[in-house]
Order: C-alpha cells, then structure tokens, then sequence
C-alpha cells in the first residue's frame, strides 16, 4: 500500500509518499517567523501558500494510481494550520477517489520511532511545543500517564528565551547558553502524581533575568524543568514494569534532556531511544505511516468527521495494529 | 538499620528496607539531576512525607509509627500483617472505605492508595507510602484516589464490582459527600487517564 501524507500541526508543512517498507519522498516548506515566536495566521498563510508545492513535489516522482489512501494531521494543532492541510488532503482524496484518514500528530510521533526501532512497547515521553506527555500503551490505546498541567516544556522554554532577548526558535540558544555554567539558582519545581507544571518557572526565569545571569539561568531552567519531566518517565517505568523509553517531540533534540533520560534509564537498566533528528522534528512520513497503519488496520475518517481538532489527545485513538 | 534485612523493594524514587521488626525508606540520590536540586528534593519530601504520614495517624488512620528520621532516611514500625492485594473481601472493602473517609475528612490525599499499600493487621486497615500524599481537600484529589484504588481493583481482583460496592458503603458511611465524589471518579475516568 501507498499512502499519502501531509504535516501541517504548527510550523513545517510537509508531505511525504509511505510504502509498507519505506519511506518513498519527502517535501518540506517550513514556516520561519521573521520576529517572534509563531503567529498562527502567519503559519497558516504559509502553509495555504506552500501546500500545492509540496504535494506536487511528491506526487511528481509516482503514478496516482498507485496511491491508496491520503492522511492528514487532524490535530493536536493550530486550529488555521490544521484547516489548510484538512482542505487539501481532503481534495486530493476526493479526486483520486481513495479514503481519508485523520492523524494523530503525537501517535504518529511514536509509531514512526516503533516502526523505525526495534521499540515494541516503550513508555513515550512526547515533548514538543504545545505538548508534554508521558505515555504508555494499554488495551488498545495509548494512554496518558502523565502530562502538563498548563503550558507544554517547549513553549515554555520559547516565552522565556523571547523574554531574554533570543530569537525563535529559543530552545536551541537557551541549550547553548546552558552549557557555559554550572550555578545552579533554585527554580519552581512541580511534580504532582504524574503531572507536570512548566507556568511557574517560566515566569521565575523571566523574574530572574533582572539579577542573574542569563548562561546561570538557562542552565538552572533545563535542569529543573528536564528533571521534572525524566522523574515522571521514571515512576511511569517503574508503575508499568516496562523497560524501554522513547524520546518523541522537537524538544527532545535537546542533548541535555537525552543525557538525563539515557543516566535515569542506565541506573534502572531500561533502554533509551532518542529518535533520529529526522523524525524528531514534525514530518509528513509519520503523519503517511500512521495513516497507513490506520488503513490497512480498517480504520478511516468520512469526510464529514475530518474536521480539524486543536485539542486532540492520543488516547482518543483505537489503536488496533498493536497486539495484547 | 541494625536488624537482618528481610527483603528490598525498589521504587522509582526510593528503596525499601524491610526488617524483622521494622521498615526504612531509603531515597536515593538520582545522578540524572543537579546535585543542588537532587538534595534539596529529597529533603523537602523526606520531611514532608513523615510530617503527613503523622498526621494521618493522628486523625485515626492506621499508619506505621515513624521512629527515626536520618537525612533522607525514614525508618518506621513494620506492619506485619498480609497486604490487603492477597486477602480482600468485602469486609476489608468497606473498612478501607471508613479509613479513605477518615484520611480525607483530615485534608489528606493519600496520591497512591493501591491494594499494595494496604496492610491488614488486627482487623485494622494500615496505609503505607505517603510518597505521594498532600494536603488537599479538593474533590479532584479525593476524587483521583478513589480512581486509583478502583483501578488497583479492576486489575488484579475478578469480583472488583462487590468490592467497589463494598468500599463506596464504607466510604459514604462518613462522608456524606461521597456521592460527588464520585461523579469525580467518572469524570477522570472520562479523561482516558491511567493514573
């Protein structure tokens, strides 16, 4: 089976041809904000401006016929992103008159690694701008163990680098920052059961901006918001008995965060994986193997439930290609 | 820790020494955090831990007796009786319903009240690892450990319906609120969240 693919949640659009092997192309147009973080309807013109390129790009290179079906990042998204992408892949669905499937941007974070690895059952720590969840499967779904309770990690790491005078995006320079001090500068730490809060130390790190330094700062903020969230993939571990964890999301291209994650599983003699760089970032591959799982699984969306879904959460998603 | 150690159990963020007469709770230094940030957490938890687990006992549930408290060592009383995961009936259920009351109507939320951290000794329902305890009162936190003991339940005990029957007429016995509660219980339920 081939499947279509389009990613468009918040800043890359891309589309992307899956076989069951492989995958076939790729085309990106990501969105660069000129000044400050990302505006939605910046994005979302971007992507309206840049969607019939990428298709194009990727279709150019295989016969139509041979597509089977077209899948698209339903969500979790900005709303005006998810809009465009929805619009196309359900033209160029009805066109080529194969189904549609809507694709849980998270899920397909995970299911391109599982494919990718040798990962069967990993507990997922999913970090990215909007998103901070840990997540383990069971029955058929996978489910939420853990997760933020108001802003995800990496627009926190964004407000506070764009305070600090940082351009977009601010994760990396405040990564880079980091690695000249060791001054650790005691920073809101907030663990709750399995949950996780990144508002308080976000507005600490702006608050500190005005007496310490910012290398100290940048360092003392990795190090409490990373420890926050390996602490919570540690007592998921040790809750589920599992013992492989994958590192899923833009943040986790973070080495600091890989270092820690590798050191807690180490001392728990649990496997690490942190994806390919390649993966690490939003791609259309996911979004097409995902949508292809789905398929070949009989799952897909009839055009009226294609709606885009800002809000949506992976367990909302049956899950039937994995067994047990 | 001068007696023989029986047996060690390991969690995430500690190790359990279980000894002929009493237990310590050892919380080891994680190396994936700064050194700073790793005392400073284990302290605060180790002191609070102990702090709630006295005042649990001393609203009238059933807790170990803290005897020693040593950097971030704490060592209690051993409850030497089965854990409630191998011998509940709908007896025990509705006696751990009275004692979940109990805890609550004190402004404690226990954050992890599995069968596996129930003892039954006496007749008496003990509570172990405050780990996860706080001082709240707020109907999510009540609401979440009623969801974790029914989850502990649902997944290692065939007749979980008679017991949740059972712990719910303990429960509702004191607690008077019982009922919104529970519609708490299914609301988290309806969240998909596996706590």
């Amino acid at each position: 089976m081939i499947v279509l693919g389009l990613e468009g949640t918040a800043w890359n659009l891309s589309a992307s041809l899956v076989s069951d092997d492989e995958v076939l192309c790729e085309a990106n147009s990501p969105y660069i904000p000129i000044v400050g973080g990302i505006h939605p309807r910046e994005a979302a013109q971007h992507f309206a401006n840049n969607v019939i390129g990428v298709i194009s790009e990727v279709l150019s290179s295989t016969d139509l016929h041979s597509i089977e079906g077209v899948a698209f990042s339903q969500g979790p998204g900005l709303g005006p992103c998810l809009r465009i992408v929805g619009t196309a892949a359900r033209a160029i669905a009805l066109r080529l008159g194969v189904p549609l499937v809507g694709v849980n941007h998270c899920i397909a974070h995970i299911e391109i690694e599982r494919w990718k690895t040798d990962l069967s059952d990993p507990i997922v720590l999913y970090v990215s701008g909007a998103n901070s969840q840990v997540l383990s499967y069971r029955q058929k779904r996978y489910r939420i163990l853990g997760e933020t309770l108001d802003i995800g990690i990496g627009n926190c790491l964004d407000k506070f680098a764009r305070s600090a005078g940082l351009t977009h995006p601010g994760g990396p320079k405040v990564e880079r920052l980091a690695q000249e001090s060791q001054r650790y500068i005691p920073m809101p730490y907030v663990v709750k059961g399995m949950d996780f809060s990144f508002s308080g130390i976000a507005t600490a790190a702006q608050e500190a901006l005005k007496s310490a330094l910012l290398e100290d700062i940048c360092h003392s903020f990795q190090e409490t918001a990373f420890s926050m969230l390996v602490e919570v993939c540690e007592r998921a571990l040790s809750q589920t008995d599992k013992s492989d964890l994958l590192l899923a999301g833009g943040v986790g291209a973070n080495k600091r965060l890989q270092e820690m994650l590798a050191v807690m599983c180490s001392e728990r003699s649990a496997r690490f994986f942190a994806p390919k760089s390649e993966y690490l970032q939003d791609n259309g591959a996911m979004i097409a193997y995902t949508g292809l799982l789905m398929l070949s699984h009989g799952l897909h969306t009839p055009i009226a439930a294609s709606g885009a879904n800002p809000n949506f959460r992976p367990d909302e998603v049956e899950v039937p290609w994995i067994k047990g | 820790m001068d007696q023989g150690i029986v047996e060690v159990v390991t969690g995430a963020e500690a190790a359990v020494y279980i000894q002929a007469h009493s237990v310590t709770k050892k919380r080891v230094p994680k190396k994936y955090r700064a050194a700073e940030l790793d005392i400073k957490l284990r302290k605060e938890r180790t002191k609070s831990e102990t702090k709630i687990q006295s005042e649990a006992r001393k609203a009238g549930v059933p807790t170990p007796i803290i005897q020693e408290i040593d950097g971030f060592d704490i060592t209690m009383e051993r409850i030497e009786g089965p854990s409630v995961r191998s011998v509940i009936n709908e007896t025990i259920a509705e006696q751990i319903g009275e004692v979940l009351c109990t805890l609550h109507s004190a402004g404690i939320a226990h954050g992890d009240p599995t069968t596996r951290n129930m003892i039954v000794l006496n007749k008496r329902i003990y509570l172990i690892d405050f780990g996860l305890a706080s001082y709240d009162k707020s109907l999510e936190a009540r609401g979440v450990d009623v969801h974790v003991f029914f989850q502990s339940l649902e997944a290692s005990h065939e007749n979980f319906r008679a017991l949740k029957k059972a712990f719910l007429a303990g429960y509702t016995k004191k607690c008077r609120d019982a009922e919104q509660v529970l519609s708490k219980v299914e609301e988290i339920k309806g969240r998909g969240r596996y706590l």
